[in-house]
């Protein structure tokens, strides 16, 4: 069978940056290929230009047998290329059927009116076609992240595209939402789509890809049968074998005092009645199915969201906490699923953004900024945590995922915080970086932080946490000692809505 | 949620409430229309009209767009003021033109128009309460020659170039030189909106341009102002000549910075206005115009009291 | 909104259906609130003064909101693509200049200085969107740029003096005549309201219900998408400035036939105005939501207000206080309506 993509020798150079370096790949019609590497490999620029968002600036991209030349992301949509950024490109403010034919919708009355009817129905054959169960006329803001996903899902398909491009699409979807997509993926799949998959979860590439293509550095290292042994491709991928430790046990530090404790917390639906404690040096796991209330139980202790009633009694006192300032005053430092939103002023540098929280310690005249003492603090955090950056002045977007998770992590080390929240703390961070967060994580346990952590990932809640605590429709529906801990019975507690119901 | 809507909502109404001045229905209640409010000159027409309206017991209110460019918000005023039915009205418009139609109904209406400043140019008011602006500036005119032996180099800056009194006032000033000294030359003419800032840079750059500059006139408070600071800026020293009034163009001409001014009577412009509006009311004949004077002052006659009177701060 | 797993497929949808209910819902409690708000306004100011509710009275405000009204529908479509258009007072008065030379000083037909007008305006448009399109240029800065460019031009090719429309006699008819009038002796609504509400009607069919309208919600919700499903972005973006200058033209041919005359150094300020009754009218200044209805709330919340302290002869300085307070006040409101949803 000839490829239905051939790209050969493709490279692409941006400012000081060689980011494809001669790469090539290929795609069979009814294939997943999957497209693997760390962050910063290049799987994202390959993708953009294979669907003509960036020019390459050398090699040959061949399409059924023939050679091509995508001036725009529209000319590769009609030409049967899709791609689904791994950032969702929808508008909200849209409905579902808007947001599908956005750019060509059904000319109606006069040529100049819109046809709404004929819009709607066109989007619900797509969707139904996909076996998809969703409301052309709901407005795509108010969907779940899968949901969404759906759309854009139904949005290339709606091309007849040939070629789907999916770039971390699980990155924000739950088990049961993951399972639907890989559904989806395999009657594409049927029906002779070819489709490349990137993504950093090993344990989804098994399951759902047929080949894996290996790049590093933007270089092309190698193309292998998915039943390779995972540890020979994250060895291509690092360029070292790493010995895989997902059923390595958590290392249980001497637990501490109670520092926090919560009791009775309520804050709108998706918290109710939530009650925990946490102790010094431990890693205290909260997991749960997406919208089970974990990000909302966070934000309501660090007094992000007003809570309605419940105690928080912060070691041994009760605290009154009205807002993430009363929090941090407190010692408690919350870092966001959304690092980029919520956790670092990407356009500045990370100097700027370790001191962001605890600028006022380093003024004179509580004015002027200590320039040198700002250097030294740092300093310091860029090697007690070894964040990989050229130097504390580079920009914080520069840096890849990992190491702008480190930066938010030293921003709220700095601040002394001793109780720390981590929502999704390895969200799109790639392998080699995942490893050495979370024996961050650990080390800061063992110093005698307290930690939550909160995660979509079964095996990282596993291996990471000294306790479990599962959630399902905002009540913590059971706690676990991670000795009896099973991703079965953590699945069990995370769907147990009749107790949630009940309590 | 719904109950702190309900709560602002409470605070507007009481907002507006707090804000109203109960008024009686038998007054003789006579609106003022001006060009303006917020000038100082326009507050001592506003002060003439109010001393007045005390002494001949009727009820005056006093309004004006905030820029003398508003002509359409001018209109607006004029069309509420008269949807109250005043007894009689005081109007300065900024465009007599745009005006016509309103002032019109207020004929039909039999409601006495009494024109102010600028005037209204057409039949309709009754009278005009006004200085001769053409006249004044000629002074004004006669004045700089005096002060630089008659011939040499002279700048103006002047509010603006579409007002009555803009015109009028550059227009006397550049008409008197022309025709009485010729030997004075005018090198430039620039416009800085009456705002204080603006005639300072332009001043500035006036100086700049012109070495041998030897005075400047400006046209009204805001520009006088002005050019008193773009010449202190410059550190030069060149005969200034003023317009109207202001505690720091009386200060200026106490010091010698600025050789004199011409004021007008804004006092007595708001009080005419009030007495021609009561006199039409009784059916009195009025003049077609009354000039309510302008003059001359100087340091030698500044603290004179029959000067002061005229004077605001 | 987001759902667990195990809920069935249709309770999905009935979650998607309710938040669209609530959406729908929540504008036209939006539009309701602000019209409930526009006549709370009213009854007050009527109650506090006979003067008021006099049919002359009121038709003096609807007048008053001609232009402003006009503007800020122009600037409606504007700040839907989270854009802002501080231009549109100096080149509605450029507009009313370009008509006055075209009338009195060439002494053309009147149908030439009508389009004088809008295709001034249109020209003024296609710059300022193509500085913002092409030359990636932020809004506020090129329309900034583009006001004191249309401000100066209307002084220079005026002359610095007003132009005035003596000579072709229909040309005060555009404003001050009225055709319900005409129709209806009773109800002499005049000429420029009617504009603005058929404008008004026309512009909310194109936010609707054409890909134009589309557009402007899509690129004010999330330009990167729109761009990357292969819209022509720039075109699209030019053309919503370019059509919101063709209003401004229309705003000018309104204000030059209301003072029979074409001012050239009014203008300035009536931006702000404009953007205060988009505002009010719970137009998002973030992109992305809006209506023409809500914007022509908002102009006539704040005429009724101007007029209304005025009828009630609050001392002017206190006027300005009391209108700031209401926007601000207005504003808030809408931002706790939202926060409920």
């Amino acid at each position: 069978m000839s490829p239905l993509v051939s790209v050969q020798n493709v490279s692409k150079n941006f400012p000081g940056v060689r980011a494809l370096s001669r790469v090539s790949f290929e795609l069979l019609a009814g294939e997943v290929h999957a497209l693997v590497g760390e962050n910063g490999a290049g799987k994202s620029t390959l993708m953009k230009i294979l669907a003509g968002i960036y020019p390459r600036d050398g090699g040959e991209i061949l399409y059924n047998g023939e050679l091509v030349n995508f001036a725009s992301p529209r000319a590769a949509q009609m030409m049967g290329i899709g791609i689904i950024h791994q950032e969702l490109q929808l508008m909200n403010h849209l409905t579902v059927a808007q947001n599908i034919f956005i750019g060509r919708e059904p000319p109606g009355r006069l040529g100049v009116f819109l046809d709404e009817d004929k819009l709607n129905r066109q989007a619900r054959e797509i969707l139904a076609h996909m076996h998809l169960k969703l409301d052309p006329r709901a407005i795509v803001g108010g969907l779940t992240v899968a949901k969404q996903q759906m759309v854009e899902i139904a949005k290339a398909l709606s091309f007849n595209s040939r070629v789907l491009i999916m770039d971390e699409p699980t990155a924000a979807l739950n088990n049961a939402e993951i399972a639907e997509l890989f559904n989806i993926i395999r009657e594409l799949k049927a029906r002779g789509v070819g489709i490349v998959y990137i993504s950093h979860k090993m344990d989804e590439l098994k399951q759902i890809s047929d080949r894996v293509t290996v790049l590093r550095d933007g270089h092309y290292v190698a193309t292998v049968p998915t039943a390779t042994p995972l540890d020979t491709i994250i060895g291509m991928m690092v360029g070292r074998t790493l010995k895989e430790d997902v059923q390595h046990p958590p290392l249980v530090a001497p637990r501490g005092e109670v520092v926090l404790e919560v009791r009775n917390l309520n804050c709108g639906p998706l918290v109710r009645n939530v009650g925990f404690t946490l102790r010094r040096g431990e890693i205290l796991g909260f997991a749960g199915l997406m919208g089970a209330g974990r990000t909302e139980v966070a934000r309501a202790i660090f007094g992000a969201d007003r809570i309605e009633s419940g105690e928080i009694i912060v070691r041994g006192a009760a605290a009154s906490i009205k807002s993430p300032a009363d929090a941090v005053a407190l010692g408690i430092g919350y870092l966001s699923e959304d690092r980029k939103r919520f956790g670092l002023a990407v356009g500045m540098d990370v100097a700027s953004n370790v001191v962001m929280a605890t600028l006022a310690r380093h003024l004179k005249f509580k004015f002027v900024l200590r320039q040198q003492a700002i250097r030294a603090t740092v300093e310091s955090f860029i090697r007690l945590l070894s964040i990989r950056t050229p130097s504390a002045t580079q920009q914080v977007g520069l840096l890849s995922g990992g190491n702008q998770q480190k930066v938010v992590i030293a921003k709220w080390l700095a601040r002394d915080c001793d109780i720390l929240f981590f929502d999704e703390p390895t969200r799109g961070i790639d392998v080699g970086a995942k490893a050495e967060i979370h024996k961050l994580l650990r080390s800061l346990a063992d110093q005698g932080k307290a930690i939550v952590m909160i995660s979509s990932e079964l095996p990282e809640i596993l291996r990471m946490s000294d306790r479990i605590a599962v959630m399902c429709e905002g009540c913590i529906t059971g706690v676990l000692e991670w000795k009896g801990a099973t991703q079965e019975r953590i699945m069990q507690l995370a769907t147990q809505r009749e107790k949630a119901k009940a309590a | 949620m719904l109950n702190r809507t309900q709560i602002s909502t409470l605070l507007v109404a009481a907002a507006l409430g707090g804000a109203i001045t109960v008024s009686r229905a038998d007054e003789t209640y006579i609106p003022l229309i001006s060009k303006g409010f917020q000038h100082q000159f326009w507050q001592a027409v506003k002060l003439g009209a109010e001393q007045e309206a005390q002494k001949l017991s009727v009820k005056i209110s006093f309004e004006g767009p905030e820029t003398e460019a508003m002509v359409d918000k001018q209109i607006d005023m004029l069309s509420a003021d008269l949807a109250k039915h005043p007894k009689a009205i005081g109007f300065a418009a900024l465009d007599s033109k745009a005006a016509i139609p309103l002032l019109k109904k207020a004929q039909a209406e039999h409601i006495p128009v009494i024109a102010f400043d600028s005037g209204v140019d057409s039949d309709i008011p009754l009278t005009t309460c006004a200085t001769d602006n053409i006249a004044a500036a000629a002074v004004a005119a006669d004045k700089m020659a005096e002060l630089i032996g008659d011939s040499g180099e002279v700048a103006l800056v002047v509010h603006d170039q579409t007002s009555r009194t803009g015109i009028d006032r550059r227009d006397g000033f550049l008409n008197e030189m022309k025709a009485k000294h010729p030997k004075v030359k005018i090198v430039s003419v620039q416009y800085g909106g009456g705002d204080q800032l603006k005639s300072t840079e332009i001043t500035k750059a006036i100086l700049e341009a012109n070495p041998n500059l030897k005075g400047i006139f400006g046209a009204n408070e805001g520009s006088i102002i002005g050019v008193l600071h773009g010449v202190k800026e410059s550190k030069k020293k060149l005969v200034v000549i003023g317009y109207d009034s202001g505690k720091e163009q009386i200060e200026a001409i106490k010091s010698g910075d600025e050789a004199g001014a011409i004021t007008q009577n804004p006092i007595g412009i708001g009080a005419c206005v009030v007495e021609s509006a009561v006199k039409a009311l009784k059916g009195d004949k009025l003049p077609k115009k009354v000039d309510t004077g302008f003059y001359w002052y100087d340091k030698s006659n500044v603290s004179d009291p029959k000067i002061a009177a005229l004077l605001y701060n | 909104m987001a759902e667990p797993k195990t809920a069935t497929i249709e309770a999905e949808e009935r979650v998607a259906t309710t938040f669209r209910a609530q959406v729908f819902g929540s504008i036209a409690r939006q539009k309701l609130f602000a019209f409930a708000s526009l006549i709370v306004l009213m009854v007050f100011f009527g109650f506090a003064s006979p003067a008021f509710m006099q049919v002359e009275n009121l038709l003096g405000i609807l007048q008053s909101t001609a232009v402003n009204g006009v503007l800020a529908i122009a600037s409606t479509f504007v700040i839907i693509t989270a854009g802002i258009d501080l231009s549109v007072g100096t080149l509605m008065t450029f507009c009313a200049v370009m008509a006055g030379v075209f009338l009195t000083n060439w002494q053309l037909p009147l149908w030439t200085g009508v389009l004088a007008a809008i295709a001034t305006g249109a020209m003024s448009g296609l710059l300022s969107g193509t500085f913002v399109a092409k030359l990636k240029l932020p809004p506020f800065i090129a329309t900034l740029g583009m006001m004191l460019v249309n401000k100066g031009l209307a002084l220079v090719v005026a002359g610095d003096k007003p132009i005035y429309f003596s000579d072709s006699e229909n040309f005060s008819t555009i404003s001050q005549g009225s055709m319900i009038g005409y129709v209806l002796p009773s109800l002499p609504v005049p000429n420029s309201v009617l504009i603005l509400f058929v404008l008004a009607i026309a512009a909310s069919a194109v936010l609707s219900r054409t890909a134009l309208g589309r557009y402007t919600f899509a690129l004010g919700s999330n330009e990167e998408a729109v761009r990357l499903s292969g819209v022509n972005v720039d075109r699209w973006k030019i053309t919503i400035y370019v059509l919101a200058g063709a209003i401004c033209g229309v705003a000018g041919l309104l204000i030059a036939s209301r003072l029979n005359s074409a001012q050239p150094a009014l203008g300035q300020g009536y931006e702000l105005e404009a953007i205060a009754a988009v505002v009010i009218g719970g137009t998002s200044l973030s992109g992305g939501t809006g209506t023409v209805l809500g914007t022509i709330i908002g102009a006539f919340i704040m005429s009724v207000l101007t007029n209304g302290l005025r009828i009630l002869s609050v001392p002017q300085e206190w006027q300005i206080v009391v209108t700031g307070v209401i926007i601000i006040l207005a504003v808030y409101i809408d931002i706790l309506r939202r926060r409920k949803l």
